[in-house]
């Protein structure tokens, strides 16, 4: 079965929606900026934050009370990716559809705050327990199934900076095994103070941190048309690998797996957009004409660095008729031990 | 909804089990049908102002003969746990490491929490010294993917795809389903499946909060049921093609029959019935088994109000006044949230390969409001084909698995 990709969405430091995240790709423009420290009291001067993301502002005050940052660049993401410029749902993406969301450890911060108060508080079990849902890293996914009537398959994945292509793999096979016919799925991050204290303790170079969250709509090649949508991308192989000591090297083998089952060469490839962690250094293949590094334009947005990558690589084939029909490379990198790579048929 | 051609069955070959009553799927089983409890004093975190502590905890475990590539400074309590369970179900299957190697695999480890003590023990250094006296080994322990990145490089698989499902207390029957539906796409020739997590002072003083949290036991569909216990482990299970376990003459403890997942999106911690049932029966129906078939239902049993009620509801709703019987394993081992539906899992596919039914311990009078056979705290022989393992996860998350005796024929 083919699989495609006929819309994105994305909440990036270049802001809310497609249109900032291809505009700031289009430019090259760093997403990256100082940091209000009195809002912000993290070990970090310069981060890639959501510009003016205030969760009540954005989404209502409806059902966000309580609300985390992840959950709601989350939430934000997919109502824009559910939704068209006139408001109305996108047809066919019924209640039946899925989810699938990639994150690290869902918010640190909502885990740090909620553990804190059992230690400082007067009594241990003094814990606010509205907030306790904060603290589960599904959290977020259930969150956009409830605020948007999804009832199909709602899955939380994490894998570092490959939770996003994990993903998508695990959309594709959703799709595949007939368990839903159309997935959202993508892949969200939030900064914080208590994420950019384990950054620091974790990483030897902290990266520059970035936030966000990237989401695709995944469904089966003939039913995108049924629908009006134009297939943006064919999912044409999805690899990963785990390593030990040799990223680069495991990456390559992934990359050449991927080729290999798309029967795609190398010197064919339009463009590569890697996802790495900045803590490795490892290059994607210096092949093809265009390259692009999502950590140097956004910073380092851990869980979402790959469906952001996704989404810019979207964005810069929308822009360009020559990409009509190549083919591209997106490729994640994660200390971890994770590597993974998608390659995508671009739309005509 | 099921696929068009003829997919590949799938069975199971090995269990790797760590849980409060016993290490390995032998001691585990025997634990499992002599229906003997986990719980005691939670000796986890320093449990002072609480007042009850009871858990079911993991005691006196070595993991380091499980342990061979891997530095343990790098494992957190939930990693050694995924680890060991994940060495023990490869040895169980007798598959040699080299030839797993050769393999394109998957490993897919459900957590809720991850390295959650590693979390406790970074906060209090926090509130002690400040953020900047956080560990840094600890902090490079937590995040949620090197559950399953850690299995695959201790194994030294590389041509593996490695994830982590962090969907909450159904995250290991996702897990299963997932290397179930990756192995019948033919993408991936053997599957280490299950999940894994620690006990913790944040889901403690959770669900202590929320009233959920019993003072003793677990009492799950009894009227007298006062909540859940905490509990902690983790269950791998190995996954392969019926062909590839015929052609090396493996041990088949159950075949994989069917799967089926979807969400209420209605609540976030209160089980939608109406929903749950629908989970049943999309996997009976990717199954292709009728209600009356099923011989056994795991409940997801987790013995607060809200789960049980609603999960007999929906129980009653598929499979009419008279269900088959249903057992809560969690009266045993309490709720080891991201491993709790793998250890079901693994328990039902004990029950199938040894003749038995595990009782719900603990129980003292049936709720007529759930008025389900529980099996009441001994266990009884019995002949079992087809198995049901329900997970109701936070958020609404359900997932539903089938197992069944391997039978030959199509």
């Amino acid at each position: 079965m083919r699989t495609v990709i006929s819309r994105w969405a994305a909440v990036s430091p270049f802001g809310i929606g497609a249109g900032s995240l291809a505009a700031g790709v289009r430019e090259r423009r760093g997403g990256v900026l100082p940091v209000d420290r009195e809002r912000w009291p993290a070990p970090v001067r310069r981060a890639g934050l959501v510009p003016g993301f205030d969760i009540r502002e954005v989404l209502g005050a409806k059902g966000t009370r309580t609300m985390d940052r992840i959950s709601a660049l989350a939430a934000a993401t997919t109502a824009e990716l559910l939704h068209g410029t006139d408001g109305a749902r996108l047809p066919g993406v019924g209640s039946d559809a899925g989810l699938v969301l990639g994150v690290n450890n869902g918010s640190a911060q909502s885990i740090a705050d909620f553990t804190r108060d059992s230690l400082v508080k007067e009594r241990p079990y003094f814990v606010n327990p509205a907030h306790f849902p904060n603290t589960v890293m599904n959290c977020a996914a259930a969150q956009c199934g409830i605020r948007y009537q999804l009832r199909g398959p709602n899955v939380t994945v994490a894998g570092g900076r490959s939770s996003a292509l994990l993903a998508l793999n695990y959309a594709r096979r959703l799709v595949g095994a007939g368990r839903a016919d159309a997935v959202l799925c993508g892949a969200a991050e939030e900064f914080s103070v208590t994420r950019a204290w384990l950054e620091r303790h974790a990483a030897t170079n902290p990266p520059v941190l970035g936030e966000g969250c990237a989401m695709l709509l995944v469904e089966p090649g003939d039913r995108a048309g049924r629908y009006g949508r134009a297939e943006l991308a064919e999912v044409l192989a999805v690899r990963f690998g785990v390593f030990d000591t040799d990223p680069a090297q495991a990456l390559a083998d992934c990359v050449r797996g991927a080729l290999d089952a798309a029967d795609v060469a190398p010197a064919d490839l339009w463009a590569v957009v890697a996802a790495h962690d900045p803590e490795l250094a490892v290059a994607g293949p210096d092949l093809p004409p265009v390259r692009l590094s999502v950590t140097e334009l956004v910073g380092d947005t851990q869980a979402a660095a790959g469906g952001i990558g996704l989404a810019a690589l979207l964005a810069l084939a929308a822009d360009d008729p020559a990409a009509a029909g190549r083919v591209a490379l997106v490729s994640t990198v994660d200390r971890d031990g994770t590597v993974g790579c998608v390659l995508l048929r671009l739309g005509a | 909804m099921r696929p068009a051609r003829t997919p590949r069955r799938v069975v199971v070959t090995g269990l790797g089990v760590v849980a409060s009553t016993g290490v390995g799927a032998v001691e585990f089983g025997a634990a499992l049908r002599a229906g003997r409890s986990g719980a005691g004093p939670l000796t986890a975190f320093d449990t002072t102002g609480f007042d009850h502590s009871v858990a079911c905890e993991v005691n006196g475990f070595d993991p380091a003969p499980w342990i061979e590539r891997l530095d343990r400074a790098e494992l957190g309590r939930a990693g050694e746990f995924a680890v060991a369970a994940a060495r023990m179900a490869v040895a169980d299957a007798g598959l040699g490491v080299e030839a797993l190697r050769a393999l394109p695999s998957l490993v897919a480890v459900g957590s809720t929490n991850a390295e959650s003590r590693d979390f406790d023990r970074l906060v209090e250094q926090s509130v002690a010294d400040g953020p900047a006296g956080m560990a840094a080994e600890l902090a490079r322990r937590v995040n949620a993917g090197r559950m399953s990145s850690l299995v695959a490089r201790e194994l030294a698989l590389t041509d593996v795809e490695a994830l982590t499902i962090s969907t909450a207390c159904a995250a290991g029957n996702y897990a299963i389903g997932y290397g179930f539906d990756a192995l019948r796409a033919g993408d991936v020739e053997v599957a280490l499946c299950g999940g894994a997590d620690a006990l913790c002072r944040k889901t403690f003083a959770g669900f202590y909060r929320i009233g959920a949290m019993a003072p003793e036991r677990c009492q799950p569909f009894d009227r007298n049921r006062k909540g859940m216990i905490t509990g902690e482990g983790a269950g791998v299970l190995v996954l392969e093609s019926l062909a590839s376990a015929q052609a090396r003459g493996a041990r088949i403890y159950a075949e994989v029959l069917g799967f089926g997942l979807n969400c209420d999106a209605d609540h976030l911690v209160a089980p939608n019935a109406d929903s749950v049932a629908r989970c049943m029966r999309l996997a009976l129906d990717c199954a292709g088994i009728k209600p009356d078939e099923v011989d056994l239902i795991s409940a997801h049993g987790t013995a607060t109000a809200a789960n049980d009620l609603a999960e007999a509801r929906a129980i009653r709703q598929v499979f009419g006044e008279s269900p088959p019987r249903t057992v809560a394993i969690k009266s045993m081992l309490g709720h080891t949230l991201g491993a709790a539906s793998a250890l079901a899992a693994i328990g039902c596919a004990l029950a199938i390969d040894g003749g038995f039914i595990p009782p719900t311990i603990n129980h003292e009078e049936t709720d007529p409001e759930c008025a389900v056979d529980c099996v009441p705290n001994t266990g009884v022989a019995a002949d079992l084909r087809v198995v049901q393992n329900n997970a109701l996860a936070f958020g609404g998350n359900n997932a539903v698995l089938l197992l069944g005796r391997y039978q030959e024929g199509p």
